[in-house]
């Protein structure tokens, strides 16, 4: 994230159709983003929109192919 | 809509627990009529009856779809699609869940009976806390820090202050009651409907709302057998007694109107039960006692329970109970710290067995196997920082197959609800 428009990006992002959850941390990147999508193009649409929102320098995509999960 | 997780988790709770007050004061209203009062058997009979009745009905109205989506999922929980069948691996769950909501029901309608301030009750069931902590270090994959310790005491001596009624009594034999049946019965009840909850079927995550009706189901059923087994060894009648009670419309329609809203509690109850430590959502739900305080006022100008003394001394127990409740309450729900850790595994190992181990981890709520940078993404729950070093980052330098990682601390999160 380019520094100070964090919150005003974090509006945006909540806004985003398919997002289920935004997480903000400390390290390496800003802020994690789950996403729940059918299908990969629902997923092009969810990082388009994403890297569209001013302040976004860079998005890594991991895909989840197996989740254990205690919720 | 996204909206911060705490704070979705803390208004479910509290609406859940605003709700289950006006449910008390209402049972200890039925509780008190002459069908009831010297039968609590047949009051918890007659309540899982009528509520089996009540719920499903609520079930199949929450049913219809609107727009493509069912009346439940808009309003109340969005993994509800319609009623439908339990699956085989949810069966056994739901044997325990029942089993333990009819004895604590048993329990319960008794303590109505006896104690008629809502408020006493309340405090009393608040102790459950305790049970949950030993119970969840027993069954899950965490052991209570110092912090929660500290906190359930606190809540737990709090709700003995607090339950002492403005007349200054502590009621002996309903406290045994709520020790021995109610709360430990409320405890394995409570695990094992967030066992439920948080099961997936058919890869989607488990609706409240089905969790409840079954619930009810199975509740009836037992207490049913329960009645029926007692009643032929002591050739009592209690099981008739039930029945007949709620063959009068107008105990029909009270028992109708507690159940109904008790549904609505324990939905809102269940799915926040799916987001937090049922230990934390029990001291979350304290705050029931709040809630019944203007309950107890309406009862007593009602003239259905006995005058309040105005004593100074009785009045400023009852203060620091709930301040003590307060307090235990805000020190559980401000020392959690949550964590992402990015793991880049050792080629020529199958990533099964080492996600496996990742999930052995105390503290671990997530394992995901991705593509992209790094083969996982653990997220990880931690009393305190201290603990995640001691914990889990040891834990994780002891995996062989583990070849870097990164460990990134939440700071704020949000949810889709």
């Amino acid at each position: 994230m380019q520094p100070g428009k964090s919150d005003k990006a974090i509006k945006e992002m909540r806004q985003i159709e398919n997002v289920a959850k935004i997480s903000i941390i400390a390290g390496e990147y800003d802020i994690v983003i789950r996403a729940q999508v059918k299908n990969l193009e629902e997923l092009l649409d969810v990082t388009d929109k994403l890297q569209m929102i001013e302040g976004v320098n860079k998005t890594t995509t991991q895909i989840i192919e197996k989740e254990i999960s205690l919720q | 809509m996204i909206i911060r997780k705490k704070y979705l988790f803390y208004v479910l709770a509290i609406t859940s627990s605003f709700i289950a007050a006006a449910v008390t004061g209402l049972d200890s209203y039925v509780g008190g009529r002459p069908a009831f009062i010297n039968d609590p058997w047949a009051f918890a009979f007659s309540l899982f009856f009528v509520g089996a009745i009540i719920t499903l009905c609520i079930t199949l109205l929450l049913s219809v779809p609107i727009h493509g989506k069912s009346i439940g999922a808009k309003i109340l929980d969005p993994s509800f699609k319609r009623i439908r069948m339990i699956k085989k691996p949810e069966l056994s769950y739901h044997l325990i869940a029942g089993v333990m909501n009819a004895i604590n029901t048993v329990g319960y309608c008794y303590v109505v009976s006896v104690v008629q301030d809502p408020a006493v009750i309340l405090s009393f069931s608040q102790m459950v806390i305790l049970y949950l902590l030993i119970m969840e270090s027993i069954t899950e994959k965490d052991v209570p820090t110092l912090v929660e310790v500290q906190s359930s005491v606190i809540v737990t001596f709090g709700a003995i202050l607090a339950s002492i009624s403005l007349k200054g009594e502590l009621a002996t034999n309903p406290l045994i009651v709520v020790f021995l049946i109610i709360n430990p019965t409320w405890a394995i009840f409570s695990i094992y409907q967030r066992k439920l909850k948080i099961m997936k079927i058919q890869n989607k995550p488990n609706d409240s709302i089905n969790i409840r009706f079954w619930n009810v189901v199975f509740s009836c059923v037992f207490t049913a057998l329960i009645l029926f087994v007692f009643d032929s060894c002591t050739s009592g009648g209690h099981l008739i007694a039930g029945v007949t009670a709620v063959i009068s419309l107008e105990y029909f329609l009270l028992l109708g109107a507690t159940m109904g809203i008790t549904f609505f509690a324990y939905v809102l109850y269940i799915r926040s039960l799916g987001m937090g430590k049922a230990s934390v959502n029990n001291a979350i739900r304290a705050s029931t006692i709040f809630f019944a305080i203007p309950f107890s006022i309406l009862l007593w100008q009602l003239g259905f329970i006995t005058e309040y003394s105005t004593d100074p001394v009785m009045l400023i127990i009852k203060v620091i109970g709930i301040i003590l409740i307060v307090m235990g309450i805000i020190s559980f729900a401000l020392t959690v710290v949550k964590a992402y850790i990015f793991v880049t595994v050792k080629t020529g190992r199958p990533l099964r067995e080492t996600m496996q181990k990742l999930w052995n981890i105390r503290g671990v709520t997530h394992v995901t196997i991705t593509t992209g940078e790094y083969d996982f993404v653990v997220k990880v729950s931690t009393r305190t920082l201290m603990k995640g070093y001691e914990r889990i980052i040891k834990k994780l330098d002891e995996i062989d197959e583990v070849k870097k990682y990164r460990w990134a601390s939440v700071l704020k999160d949000w949810e889709k609800i």
